[in-house]
């Protein structure tokens, strides 16, 4: 079969009615955590994994892992349309990938042009979504047929890779994020060895046999611990939401934007195919590089069309280009990729080469549906920007409980026991102290979700080598993998022995 | 950013790496002849978390004498209020939640939990909280448990 058979076969799956409610469902919560400053795409998708989980509890396990994936990516992009919101109107960015788009999309709005900022930000994205998926569509069959050759030594390294490059561009201090990786792996190792048999770090604890679950680990660092450092900090935000006067840009800000938003697109999809390299800096990239290009660069920072339109592109752009290495390699390359890859694991889909052959629907209809909910976004988010302005008023008060007590019923409805309550509660404070003294947590996350990989597949190239650990460096795309990690993790500690600065990719 | 911290969780990484370590070696090796078993991969995280732990201490230790220059000519940093008295009311009301989960049910504890957690956070509108709190609570119930068939403890067990 050809890919567009494959393509029109994922349509069919999205088109079922049951997915596009969930897609429906998907973008507009994503819209609305990308709105809300305070929960962010990954705790976003943490927390509605669980929820998913039961809303698709009917379901054959096949179909009810497609459509809960169809609803926690739509969450995932989602949540990039909505972040530009807060940026425009409040110069409050909802995530840190629409952090630059305060720069010139406040200014907008001060000059009462938050409806044109507003509107080219969700027409820029809706692009770049496009261009992403199309990217997707294109490299899925070829990367996938490459990643099938790959032997147990070839994924280790590669999955050693992807650690290496998340761990690299997290937070300032490349030893915490190692440190933290470290820990995410050792979590990972707690419970009954799958290859064994033998149990490891139980202390003959029953609960602990079948390991530590990643859904409560990952809800407890990053919304609990973004919830708790709300209610701890407490940040006065009695910033004025601006106007929005008309919603449709004027000809001149679409003629400005045409080209900031091509640019953007194919720089943010390139930079979120990249491991460790996230929304985030894809939009610090395509601010900086529209400035460059740009014949007034002195009008950045006053109300430029084209610095809200390249970046709100790009964050976009890249969100869709990370679903590449999730889907075909298996191996996510960031945060919430992660997530979405342990969401994946729960149904006993196995994200990787082979998912495009033995899940198809799972695939296919993920594709298909982003293509679907993109369309939704742009046509919610024209009309309804102001609606969803609102969102930004919602008390604190109410939200904050609220998020707790969503946590607590998601992690309970999946685990029924009390002691992923209580752990969820410690990995809350820990996810507090471990952000705000720059423990990066994504690295755990996604060390506890390769972890059990890693492992096998060392243990795997091993065996097949007699013990020898040299069949690492033997291998020669192995070898490149290595390298590639190795230098990955050495070039920005030899850069800021330089003194130059190195840009890093914040929380996504 | 705080010293104290990362001189404390430094330490803390060593002796988990350490106790990582010698749990290790107690794992039995595995059943057939292989020469990798379960124990080689936890054995190799441990050391280096230790390692990466003695780096961060160095590096923790270099940082303080740095700013101990800057900080005598500098004024101190701004601090931030930390509402520390409300954090601890949530907490210690989400454990007390989490205990009695499984003995009262989830609709009361829910109701109880969201109810503390709204006036703590903001005293006054009492009628809202108590409907909020009565909607979120009996709704979660009803749609997981009557509709979806979902299994939460549901009143008191006595």
């Amino acid at each position: 079969m050809t890919t567009l058979q494959f393509l029109a076969d994922g349509f069919t799956v999205a088109f079922q009615w049951q997915n596009l409610l969930f897609a429906f469902i998907g973008v507009i919560i994503g819209t609305a955590v990308g709105v809300l400053p305070g929960i962010g795409p990954m705790s976003g998708v943490a927390l509605l994994i669980p929820v998913t989980a039961t809303l698709t509890s009917g379901l054959p396990t096949e179909a009810a892992a497609a459509s809960s994936i169809i609803l926690l990516a739509g969450v995932y992009y989602g949540a990039m349309y909505g972040g530009s919101t807060t940026s425009i109107l409040l110069n409050t960015p909802g995530e840190s990938s629409s952090v630059v788009t305060t720069l010139d999309g406040y200014q907008m709005a001060k000059q009462g042009r938050a409806g044109s900022a507003l509107a080219i930000a969700a027409i820029g994205s809706f692009c770049a979504g496009i261009i992403a998926l199309l990217g997707l569509v294109l490299l899925a069959k070829p990367l996938s047929s490459i990643a099938l050759k790959f032997g147990p030594a070839e994924y280790f390294s590669l999955m050693l890779l992807g650690l290496a490059a998340v761990s690299g561009l997290a937070g300032r201090s490349i030893t915490k994020a190692l440190i933290m990786t470290v820990l995410g792996l050792m979590i990972g190792t707690i419970g009954i060895d799958a290859v064994s048999g033998i149990e490891r770090f139980t202390f003959g604890q029953p609960t602990l046999f079948s390991g530590i679950e990643f859904l409560t680990i990952a809800v407890g660092l990053f919304a609990l611990g973004e919830v708790f450092k709300t209610i701890l900090e407490k940040d006065d935000d009695d910033g004025q939401i601006a106007k929005i006067n008309r919603v449709f840009p004027t000809k001149q800000d679409f003629k400005d934007s045409v080209v900031p938003i091509a640019r953007g697109s194919f720089l943010g999809f390139f930079i979120g195919v990249l491991p460790g390299a996230g929304a985030t800096l894809a939009s610090f990239f395509s601010y900086i590089t529209e400035k460059k290009f740009s014949k007034t660069p002195e009008k950045f920072g006053k109300g430029h069309i084209a610095g809200v339109a390249g970046p709100e592109s790009a964050n976009n752009a890249a969100s869709g280009g990370a679903m590449i290495p999730l889907l075909t390699l298996g191996i996510p390359g960031s945060g919430t990729t992660a997530i979405l890859m342990g969401a994946l694991v729960m149904y006993n889909i196995q994200p990787g080469p082979l998912l495009f052959d033995e899940h198809p629907e799972v695939a296919w209809g993920l594709i298909a549906s982003m293509f679907i909910g993109n369309l939704m976004l742009l046509i919610l988010n024209m009309p309804l920007v102001r609606v969803f302005a609102k969102v930004i008023e919602t008390p604190k008060k109410y939200l904050l409980p609220i998020i707790i007590a969503i946590s607590f019923f998601g992690v309970y409805a999946v685990q029924y026991t009390t002691f992923d309550l209580y752990l969820l509660l410690a990995c809350g404070i820990l996810g507090y102290l471990f952000a705000k003294n720059d423990y990066p947590v994504a690295p755990l996350v996604l060390a506890l979700v390769l972890g059990p990989m890693i492992e096998n597949n060392m243990r795997r190239a091993l065996t097949i080598s007699n013990g020898h650990f040299s069949i690492f460096v033997s291998k020669p795309l192995s070898l490149v993998f290595l390298i590639v990690a190795v230098s990955w993790l050495l070039i920005p500690i030899f850069m800021k022995m330089r003194g130059k600065n190195v840009i890093i990719n914040e929380e996504e | 950013m705080s010293q104290t911290f990362d001189k404390i969780s430094s330490i803390a990484f060593f002796i988990i790496g350490i106790l990582f370590v010698t749990e290790a070696t107690q794992i039995s090796d595995s059943a057939y002849g292989s020469t990798v078993g379960p124990k080689t991969f936890p054995l190799g995280l441990g050391i280096v978390l230790i390692l990466l732990s003695l780096r961060l201490f160095y590096e923790t230790w270099k940082q303080a004498a740095k700013l101990k220059i800057v900080r005598n000519t500098e004024t101190p940093s701004k601090t931030t209020s930390i509402e520390l008295k409300k954090f601890l009311i949530l907490f210690i009301s989400a454990i007390a939640y989490v205990f009695f989960l499984e003995i009262v049910g989830y609709v009361i504890t829910t109701f109880i939990f969201l109810l503390i957690g709204f006036q703590t956070m903001e005293r006054g509108k009492i009628l809202s909280s108590i409907s909020i709190s009565v909607a979120f609570s009996v709704g979660i119930y009803y749609v997981f448990s009557v509709i979806l068939g979902g299994s939460l403890p549901s009143f008191p067990t006595f």
